[in-house]
């Protein structure tokens, strides 16, 4: 016998129920019709709430009035942290007029030597001040894990109260999940030597948050 | 069972002394027991900020997890059908043997000499390391605290924290020797220094390795996912960079859908490290995309039995909901007397306590069930429900059963029981043990030396019983 085929029988004499079909048909029941947890009552704005946690997380942030001010804001960002205007960047941004601001982006997989790395998101959740990243052709997930430093830029219509308002969104505007959906909430960071929280362990140092446009 | 080869469980005791007097463990756990406390409370009080309860949270959590269970074959060819849909292959394994022989058998196939790892108890269980070394694959364990444990040849501690036995001092060696540098003296000052040298080192093999292996925080039916849940960041270099990906979990992780996803990850790194969220929270699904330049162009997913459906339907099902996230052993007095390693196999503290005995076969480790004060600190911090203590005291039933209790204890009990069905002469001897009792204490009301069972006191008072039994001290309120 197989190991499926065993490993199952295991399973089905342990639990000693009959009518697999009946059992079935309410598993996919509860998938068709998902239901939601507890929902957290978030207080205030929903802006002010991601931007808080964001922070209180080790981001930083700044807010700008529309996306045609992320560029100018991105170089101000490389210039205080003394970082070359070099920067490799996913598709979704790759529109902006980074010339003009004088920062040389490249849209592409990022690699080992990329410093920065600037991305946009698919949305951003006001609970836990997270990111929503989706892989693609136009937006591979290592441009905000490689460099040492990520920026996103996250229009303010696209934050979302919860993790379960980010999946419906995904429902409604993708059907199906890509490759990877990465969540990302601050900098990496690691405990694991004497329980000392040091931020930039596998992924970036610094996250930077440019907050553009109004709120939907 | 194969497990029970490489547990040392049948040692708890011998372990347990030799844990309680290494200094070194010793400071390292006093350090760490009220962080980990008080990280945990600190992130369950947060929930009130949102309206949130945790009784409420936790028992949609354990109803998400009990749906699962109880029709876990079900869920299991649910999830298989839609990973294999996404492009993922979906193999099986019914213990160790198995997950090592699939894995070196996908790394020949691939070409692999190299492996990076996401931390996976799963691999544990299975001691793949030793294999794929053996096999001449070059295993890297990126997690940090499982690169520290992987230089210095040891087992894990601890199921998130691996190297919480290691002091900075430990750690420097192992970095100078690994790293081809003169050791140092480290303080705490030094840690981001010595993290920033990790990863240079790690990134390096990122790069390079043919093959990303990782375990799964869950599986979600929905969608044929595997969730991974991490701070470094690690998780997700294995799962991108490399060209094949093996995920490697138990049939147990599956979550039914995405919302209930979402339910677990409000309680998950709260219960773990008092986070609102990990750093890292990854869903990935099937390979590489037609357009894409990266990602894995190979998925296999390992689903693992090694004792887990022997538990479905059993007197012990309530184990099958574990979502690995590390309570219970965070506020167990007994895990903070002795560190991991005195458990003996992969998983310690409570639910290793009631896990190794089950994996490895009741009669090789019988001590485990008994290492518990019974004070349900655990039963009250998990996020799922588990009725931690309640599930020893049935497996230290199942020992008496089968008679695998020493001698002694099993006449012992019996003796008791004789006598506690008999009022009279139990109520006639408990009066003059209780004034024996009573006669030992010295003036501050401790008993230093006990009198029949000295060794008991040997490094504890007792503090002495008030001379009366129970039934007299009721009758006398009674009458009052």
């Amino acid at each position: 016998m197989s190991a499926r085929e065993e490993i199952l029988q295991r399973v089905r004499a342990g639990l000693g129920k009959g009518d697999a079909a009946a059992r079935r048909a309410a598993a996919e029941a509860c998938m068709s019709n998902p239901a939601r947890g507890p929902q957290p009552q978030l207080a205030g704005d929903r802006v002010a709430r991601f931007a808080g946690k964001a922070l209180s997380l080790a981001s930083s942030a700044e807010r700008v009035g529309c996306a045609m001010e992320v560029p100018a804001a991105v170089a101000r960002y490389l210039a205080e942290h003394c970082l070359p205007s070099q920067a490799v960047a996913t598709g979704d941004v790759a529109d902006l007029d980074w010339i003009g601001a004088g920062i040389e982006v490249a849209t592409r997989v990022a690699v080992d030597a990329d410093q920065t790395g600037i991305s946009g998101c698919f949305c951003a959740i006001a609970e836990t001040g997270t990111l929503l990243l989706l892989s693609g052709p136009q937006t591979p997930a290592s441009v905000s894990l490689l460099p040492e430093t990520h920026i996103a830029v996250v229009p303010v219509g696209r934050i979302v109260a919860t993790m379960e308002d980010a999946f419906a969104l995904l429902r409604a505007e993708h059907g199906g999940l890509p490759r990877a959906v990465n969540f990302i909430s601050g900098p990496s960071r690691t405990g694991d030597i004497e329980q000392t929280i040091v931020l930039g362990a596998h992924g970036p140092c610094r996250v930077h948050l440019i907050l553009c446009g109004e709120s939907s | 069972m194969k497990a029970a080869v490489h547990s040392q469980a049948m040692h708890f005791q011998a372990r347990a002394g030799v844990q309680v007097a290494n200094k070194g463990l010793q400071k390292a756990l006093e350090k760490a027991k009220p962080l980990f406390v008080g990280k945990r409370a600190k992130g369950i009080a947060g929930l009130a900020e949102d309206g949130l309860g945790f009784e409420e949270l936790r028992s949609t959590c354990e109803a998400i997890r009990r749906r699962v269970v109880d029709d876990l074959d079900v869920w299991l060819e649910i999830f298989e059908e839609r990973a294999r849909a996404s492009g993922a292959e979906v193999l099986w394994a019914r213990d160790g043997d198995e997950i090592r022989r699939h894995v070196i058998d996908i790394a020949r196939r691939h070409g692999v000499t190299k492996a990076v790892k996401s931390k996976s108890m799963l691999s544990e269980e299975a001691r793949l390391n030793e294999a794929l070394s053996a096999a001449g694959i070059r295993p890297v364990e990126t997690d940090l605290g499982e690169y520290i444990i992987q230089l210095a040849g040891e087992a894990p501690s601890h199921i998130i924290a691996p190297a919480v036995h290691k002091t900075i001092g430990e750690v420097e060696a192992l970095f100078a020797k690994e790293h081809g540098r003169p050791a140092g003296t480290r303080t705490s000052a030094d840690i981001p220094a010595m993290a920033r040298e990790a990863r240079a080192v790690l990134r390096q093999h990122f790069l390079s390795a043919e093959m990303g292996i990782s375990g799964a925080n869950f599986l979600i039916a929905e969608s044929g996912s595997a969730a991974l849940v991490t701070n470094e960041g690690n998780g997700r270099m294995v799962t991108t960079l490399p060209r094949v990906h093996v995920v490697i979990t138990g049939i147990e992780k599956i979550v039914p859908t995405l919302e209930d996803f979402a339910t677990l990850m409000r309680l998950l790194p709260r219960s773990a490290t008092g986070q609102s969220i990990s750093n890292y929270v990854s869903l990935l699904t099937g390979t590489r995309g037609a357009n894409e330049t990266e990602g894995p162009e190979k998925t296999v997913f390992i689903l693992v039995d090694n004792g887990r459906a022997a538990l479905a339907g059993s007197d012990f099902s309530d184990m099958l909901r574990c979502i690995r996230c590390g309570a219970c052993m965070n506020h167990c007095p007994v895990y903070f007397s002795l560190g991991g390693h005195a458990y003996g196999w992969v998983y310690p503290g409570p639910m290793g306590s009631v896990l190794t005995p089950l994996y490895t076969g009741i009669e090789n480790a019988l001590d485990l069930p008994h290492a518990s004060t019974g004070c349900n600190q655990c039963g009250s911090v998990c996020p799922v429900n588990i009725p931690l203590p309640a599930l020893m005291h049935r497996l230290r039933e199942i020992q008496d059963e089968r008679g695998l209790r020493p001698r002694h204890e099993r006449f012992a009990l019996r003796a008791w029981g004789w006598l506690a069905a008999r009022p009279g002469l139990y109520r006639l001897l408990t009066r003059r043990a209780a004034r024996y009792l009573r006669w030992l204490a010295d003036d501050s009301g401790r008993i230093r030396v006990l009198g029949l069972a000295p060794g008991w006191s040997d490094g504890r008072d007792l503090p002495a019983p008030p001379g009366q039994t129970f039934h007299e001290l009721y009758a006398a309120r009674k009458r009052a």
